[in-house]
């Protein structure tokens, strides 16, 4: 599935814990290849995932502080993607022409959303706790295709790839689906904040199955 | 102790992580796996008759397969009993459980990397699709654990069974197996690569 960053609004791309302050992991979203990272003041930021210098994937840099530093030559970029410092030229004071292309980054129901858009970020009650993320082989067109593979009480969407959902046996919780063009999609689940081991267990079980039953049905 | 030892293997850095861990002295014997092929020479078949390394010597003592070695060592060397924990039966079969998943990670992620990196003929298809099940059992496996508290693959610390599993999970990406889709491996990379005693080899990417 081809999705244009650009033309789909707020994609939740990954739980919150999937990145830690001062590290950095790569994300795909639709045919987007993404650095997702926190600077040690825990702010999350999306990047394209390439250096501006020699394209090297800036998921791969360190965090220095609330900067991230590429790994190939050391360019090191402050919180709104600018180069700050190229070590080969300590004297050197970078252009600010010399950007990485960003994402607009929220957080919110335990998710990290990236938008290329100027839109409000999706508004979600209450507070979450992230129970798993499952890579999916089947590129998933929409989160209502998914949903029929089981059962729902309610369903109240929180974006095109999100919704809060009533399920008979786990309760409520939010599914997220991320397409990852050809390298299938994400499923994500986040549970109320009060949810202990049980419930997440519970919940890891259900999401398991469901993907069981679409991969399957995909082969058929 | 001397170990027969290839630096871009990954059952050899399985050894070299634990002999780190503890702290132990030891030689290493470089054996050129490739493109000398040297452990499948007439000389070299006389000390591992499978043609495989690691192999450790250890006085009289000389014994072939990672994990056999990483029993011998941490059972014989690791004053704290952590490494191999011998107290509960049940434990002792979980670390055992992980020792030998990680050689179906070996025969998947393993070849998937010799494929890709040193040319070898294999079914490069059937090796990642391998890996990618293999990584969705430690995936389900390391999320639970989290639910549990737990960081580590049989307990609340580091065994053996996280060394043995470690590097060809780690190197996966080598063989063209994209790791971005297990975010707990993810994290249990990012732990493993934090533990004090942590030594690198190449194609691990460390994280400060």
């Amino acid at each position: 599935m081809d999705t244009d960053v650009s033309q789909v609004g707020w994609i939740p791309v990954a739980l919150n814990n999937a990145v830690q302050a001062g590290s950095a992991i790569r994300v795909i979203a639709g045919t987007d290849d993404i650095a997702l990272w926190r600077g040690k003041d825990g702010v999350a930021h999306a990047w394209e995932n390439r250096c501006p210098h020699r394209g090297m994937r800036l998921s791969y840099g360190t965090v220095c502080g609330n900067r991230l530093r590429c790994l190939y030559h050391g360019w090191i970029y402050d919180g709104s993607g600018t180069c700050v410092a190229i070590p080969a030229h300590p004297d050197l004071t970078p252009p600010q022409t010399i950007k990485v292309r960003t994402y607009r980054c929220v957080e919110a129901g335990a998710l990290i959303w990236i938008s290329d858009e100027d839109n409000s970020a999706p508004a979600i009650d209450g507070h979450w706790t992230p129970c798993r993320s499952l890579h999916i082989e089947v590129a998933m067109p929409d989160l209502p295709e998914i949903l029929k593979w089981t059962k729902v009480n309610s369903v109240r969407p929180l974006s095109t790839y999100a919704a809060d959902v009533a399920l008979p046996d786990q309760g409520r919780l939010i599914l997220a689906v991320h397409p990852m063009g050809s390298k299938g999609a994400m499923l994500h689940c986040a549970l109320p904040a009060s949810a202990r081991r049980d419930s997440l267990l519970s919940a890891s079980h259900w999401l398991g199955e469901l993907r069981s039953r679409i991969e399957q049905a995909a082969v058929v | 102790m001397k170990l027969y030892d290839y630096v871009l293997s990954g059952n050899c850095y399985k050894i070299r992580l634990l002999l780190g861990f503890l702290d132990l002295d030891y030689e290493k014997r470089p054996v050129d796996f490739f493109p000398g092929r040297e452990h499948k020479s007439d000389a070299f078949l006389k000390i591992n008759p499978l043609g495989q390394i690691p192999v450790l010597e250890d006085g009289e003592i000389r014994i072939r397969d990672a994990q056999a070695i990483l029993i011998y060592l941490a059972s014989r060397y690791d004053k704290s009993g952590e490494w191999f924990p011998g107290q509960s039966h049940s434990q002792i079969a979980e670390v055992a459980q992980w020792l030998a998943f990680s050689d179906m990670i070996t025969s998947t992620a393993s070849a998937a990397r010799l494929h890709d990196m040193l040319g070898y003929n294999l079914d490069i298809d059937a090796a990642r699709a391998g890996a990618h099940r293999l990584l969705r059992v430690l995936e389900d496996h390391l999320a639970h654990q989290e639910f549990d508290g737990h960081d580590w693959l049989a307990g609340r610390r580091p065994t053996i069974a996280d060394i043995s599993c470690f590097p060809y999970v780690a190197l996966a990406e080598d063989g063209g197996i994209d790791l971005f889709c297990y975010p707990a491996i993810l994290r249990w990379i990012r732990r493993f690569t934090a533990l004090d005693g942590f030594h690198s080899m190449p194609g691990i990417n460390v994280s400060p």
